[in-house]
């Protein structure tokens, strides 16, 4: 039992910022030009029918500090780390309200204990693969952002408490689990910067993955069960 | 004290210099307004759901700023505006492709209550996008201790196309296409100075875009 929940931990001491450390690393050797993206932007709420449910999220540490570092291969080439996290954050946590009735993020133990019997289920996002493409490799103006999410959707008594800071949640009590994609481009601007169009890109994958997740999430069959037997209509069909 | 006094007048000549530009609008409309649209309102959206090209937002502003000040009394929503309210129907994604699909929307309250707010009678989207077609010459600029400059040619072409598709959201139905072609060729010679001598493209095809537009929807043209 203690093998099976550690495979499932989502909360735990954050580890050391190797990539931050890898990057630095390169930029002393190399002198070549590295970029560094962190994802900002402004998120609208949806409008939507809301789904009369009340949600909980929990964002793990790897969620919230997501980053992709990726390693230039040649002299013509820049390292690129592309820091998500606090902006996946913060479309979450814009979004989710704007399309369930009540949304607590569980934070804590403490914040589990206090609202677990109010929730219905417990949403656990997670970025499983990032991927950029920029002219540069490409040949194509365009800058693009590509993400994969895998999501868990858990009773709210899968959660449990495990050492001082960790949360875990048990497999076997998976609602449903999934995966979405989204993608987001920007093509090549004048005056505009590398790093500004990969952010804008990166944004536009953020609101895409909001557009899927409506879409889709009603669609997921152990979803769509769960939901009936909430007694609950779909959120909304899209076009 | 200006030592030469042709020298506002040269800048003016260099800075206004324009290289030229072929259109080609084509129209096919049906039940325009013809007294106007009146309190109603029209919001234009660009597509972007291709692969390689999106429609430039600045160009979706463009166009509408023409429409709206060829006729003050015309209300043109904001896009970006437009899309952040409605989040995230109009998402490339997911976004409406006929005029039945802003139904199946309306039937969720929330947005048909912000669609009401806005008081959108008419829906124009937009495809299309301008491209660099050839560019060719070269160009040398140095800075030495007497001065600066360049010397050189360089040319470049553009080629706009764009189509607008206009939809009539009460009637739920396509009620006109507007396409407009535009090319040009661009110059830049330099002679320790240089004189860019612009075609403008993207300008013209939303200029000949907007004012077909504003003449389906005003009464007054």
């Amino acid at each position: 039992m203690v093998a099976h929940l550690s495979d499932s931990m989502i909360f735990g001491p954050r580890p050391y910022d190797l990539k931050m450390i890898a990057l630095v690393a390169v930029m002393a050797l190399s002198g070549c030009s590295n970029k560094q993206v962190i994802v900002t932007g402004n998120f609208p709420t949806p409008t939507m029918t809301k789904v009369q449910t009340t949600l909980g999220v929990v964002y793990s540490p790897e969620f919230a500090n997501h980053e992709f570092f990726d390693e230039a291969k040649g002299r013509n080439e820049s390292s690129w780390l592309v820091q998500t996290g606090t902006a996946q954050v913060e479309f979450w946590n814009t979004f989710l309200p704007g399309m369930f009735e009540r949304v607590v993020v569980i934070g804590s133990d403490e914040d589990w204990h206090t609202h677990h019997e109010s929730l219905d289920a417990v949403l656990i996002p997670q970025v499983a693969e990032l991927q950029y493409a920029i002219p540069l490799h490409t040949n194509v103006k365009v800058y693009e952002i590509w993400l994969r999410y895998q999501f868990r959707l858990v009773t709210p008594e899968a959660i449990h408490a495990h050492e001082a800071e960790s949360l875990m949640f048990n497999p076997a009590e998976d609602i449903a689990s999934f995966t979405l994609t989204a993608y987001g481009k920007t093509p090549s601007a004048f005056m505009q910067s590398d790093t500004d169009a990969v952010n804008y890109a990166a944004i536009v994958a953020l609101r895409d993955a909001g557009a899927n997740f409506v879409t889709q999430f009603d669609r997921i069959p152990a979803v769509a069960t769960w939901l009936l037997a909430l007694g609950e209509d779909t959120p909304g069909e899209a076009p | 004290m200006i030592a030469n006094p042709r020298l506002p007048l040269s800048l003016v000549l260099v800075l206004s210099l324009q290289a030229c530009v072929s259109a080609t609008v084509n129209e096919m409309t049906y039940n325009e307004p013809e007294a106007g649209i009146g309190d109603a309102a029209l919001v234009i959206l660009g597509r972007r759901h291709a692969p390689d090209y999106d429609t430039e937002f600045d160009f979706i502003d463009c166009v509408g700023k023409v429409i709206h000040s060829g006729d003050p009394s015309i209300t043109v929503i904001n896009e970006r505006q437009f899309i952040d309210r409605l989040y995230p129907w109009f998402e490339p994604r997911i976004a409406p492709m006929q005029p039945s699909d802003i139904d199946r929307l309306r039937a969720q309250e929330p947005i048909q209550e912000q669609l009401s707010r806005f008081g959108i009678e008419y829906m124009i989207w937009i495809d299309g996008t301008t491209i660099e077609t050839n560019s060719t010459g070269s160009m040398t600029c140095g800075v030495g201790p007497g001065g600066a400059g360049c010397f050189g040619f360089g040319t470049w072409g553009n080629e706009a196309n764009y189509e607008a598709t206009i939809w009539n959201l009460n009637e739920q139905a396509e009620v006109g296409k507007v396409s407009a072609e535009t090319s040009g060729q661009s110059y830049m010679p330099a002679v320790i100075v240089p004189i860019p001598i612009i075609a403008p493209v993207q300008d013209t095809a939303c200029e000949s875009l907007g004012l077909q537009l504003l003449q389906y929807f005003s009464s007054e043209h």
